[in-house]
């Protein structure tokens, strides 16, 4: 007896996921996109608010949205899990376009990387003449154990660029007691900065936004220099090669909305923080490609 | 590779000694539950929810009390090890309770009117129920003790994944795969998942070999 009571609660599970499942199946067509995209641009909001903007206008796509590193964001584009793939990483970058992994570079837009540290600055970094010497500072101040510097570690764009300056200096960092590898997030590492009271190197847009939420009470922008190479930030978009069809066609036309579109990236986030977060690529294109194959060739 | 070597080692120290902390006042809270043989219904209830609470939230809780701004700042745990422990230690703690209320309560279902028929005084009754279901107080640690190893949420949250300090082997793998090294994060991983067998079976044989 117990088997048919079994039974009919099967049959009745089965019907009603067969219900829900039909209920909420789409109409019509949609075509989904799928994006690989450095965090620094996903957690500002920037992405969410350019991608509400292009489906007003394409109304039958839908964006989704993958915020990870810039190394995992190539190794997505490689595999062909994603369409298109939004990076700040340079020499990375060269490197997967050599292989005919990614296509169709567009540089998008750019920002700045800014050092970040404790309000009462103990390294002087304020008064530092270059990224170079602010890092020499933090160095040496670091060694005599007043204060500690938060690494990301995870292979990200601004990971990256810290190893690239602590290379001109010629000092390895790793394995000292005060350098910090938290191997995590922008986002994370300043938070962490702000508990230690350290110095961080971060992008300024999600210092920014971080800053205006009140998560990072303890540091404040110490250092920034817009006029220095290994100070730019620039950001990138491809398409992976595998991807064909109309996904790509539609990733395409992603891309391209940004690109010929200035007002869009400038004008995101003056409104909320009171700064401009990112810098359209427009009237600088030469400058920044210029840029762009200097901080490539040099890795 | 040492540095391999030592992430596994912090993750067994570290939800060894959670395991190990939640286990001192889980299990003789479940007893005191079987015991006095109250209407334990809503209790039970309660626990076996809190078993699914997800990590990152209690990570996110945790964070707000230890964060330098949060009420407990001054102790200056956020991002250490001792944190780490404290954390998943309150994680697994329903866990350990749930998993091995059942066992103690079905023990003391079977052997409190045996025990009663040969005569055996208070003292002994307890004694007996302890000895018969101390497997499954066993098997409740081990699992507690899968759970606290194989965590994500809070040991990023409140550990903060430091290279030589919170490094642990979940946050390793999130790490090499936010890095795009998926091989490494495939090997992580087994040697994650060979260690947590390994240790479970070595615990099982070890608390047979006692009660036998």
């Amino acid at each position: 007896m117990e088997y048919r009571y079994i039974i009919v609660l099967g049959i009745a599970l089965l019907s009603v996921s067969a219900i829900i499942l039909y209920a909420t199946y789409p109409t019509r067509p949609i075509i989904r996109v799928r994006i690989a995209t450095t965090t620094s641009l996903y957690a500002t909001g920037l992405l969410e608010y350019i991608s509400s903007r292009f489906t007003e206008v394409h109304r039958n796509t839908e964006l989704q949205f993958i915020a990870v590193g810039s190394g995992a964001a190539l190794r997505y584009a490689e595999r062909g899990d994603v369409c298109a793939i939004l990076i700040h990483e340079p020499g990375l970058e060269k490197l997967y376009i050599e292989r005919g992994a990614i296509e169709g570079q567009r540089i998008l837009a750019y920002s700045f990387f800014v050092i970040v540290g404790p309000e009462n600055d103990p390294a002087n970094v304020s008064s530092a003449l270059d990224v170079v010497d602010a890092f020499r500072r933090v160095y040496r101040v670091a060694e005599e154990g007043l204060i500690r510097f938060i690494s990301r570690a995870d292979n990200s764009g601004t990971h990256n660029r810290e190893m690239k300056i602590w290379n001109l200096i010629g000092v390895s960092p790793r394995d000292k007691p005060w350098y910090i590898e938290c191997g995590c997030g922008m986002d994370q590492a300043l938070i962490m900065a702000s508990e230690f009271k350290g110095y961080t190197l971060s992008d300024v847009g999600t210092y920014t936004v971080l800053k205006a939420k009140g998560r990072i009470q303890n540091v404040k922008i110490l250092y920034g220099n817009a006029s220095d190479d290994l100070m730019l930030n620039i950001y990138s978009g491809y398409l992976a090669s595998g991807c064909r069809g109309t996904e790509r066609m539609y990733a395409e036309l992603f891309l391209d909305f940004i690109y010929s579109d200035p007002d869009i990236v400038n004008s995101f986030g003056v409104e909320e923080y009171g700064v401009r977060l990112f810098y359209h690529s427009r009237h600088y294109e030469g400058s920044i490609l210029d840029a762009w194959n200097r901080l490539a060739l040099s890795g | 590779m040492s540095e391999v070597f030592d992430t596994i080692v912090r993750s067994i120290i570290v939800s060894g000694i959670a395991t190990a902390l939640a286990s001192l006042w889980s299990i003789p809270l479940t007893y005191l539950l079987v015991l006095r043989n109250r209407r334990a219904m809503v209790m039970e209830v309660i626990i076996e929810t809190l078993v699914g609470i997800p990590t990152v939230l209690l990570g996110l809780l945790l964070y707000m009390l230890l964060s330098s701004s949060g009420p407990l700042g001054f102790l200056n745990l956020l991002y250490t090890p001792q944190a780490m422990i404290i954390g998943e230690s309150i994680l697994i703690t329903p866990l350990i309770i749930s998993v091995s209320y059942r066992s103690i309560r079905d023990m003391a279902k079977l052997y409190h009117e045996l025990a009663l028929s040969i005569g055996a005084d208070r003292f002994q009754r307890i004694r007996l129920i302890i000895g018969q279901s101390l497997p499954g107080v066993v098997a409740a640690c081990i699992t507690g003790f899968s759970r606290a190893i194989g965590e994500l949420g809070i040991a990023m949250m409140i550990g903060g994944n430091i290279r030589g300090y919170t490094r642990v082997m979940t946050t390793a793998i999130a790490l090499e795969v936010a890095k795009g090294n998926f091989e490494e994060a495939i090997t992580l991983g087994i040697a994650l998942l060979a260690i947590t067998i390994s240790i479970s079976i070595a615990i099982k044989l070890l608390s047979r070999v006692r009660i036998t």
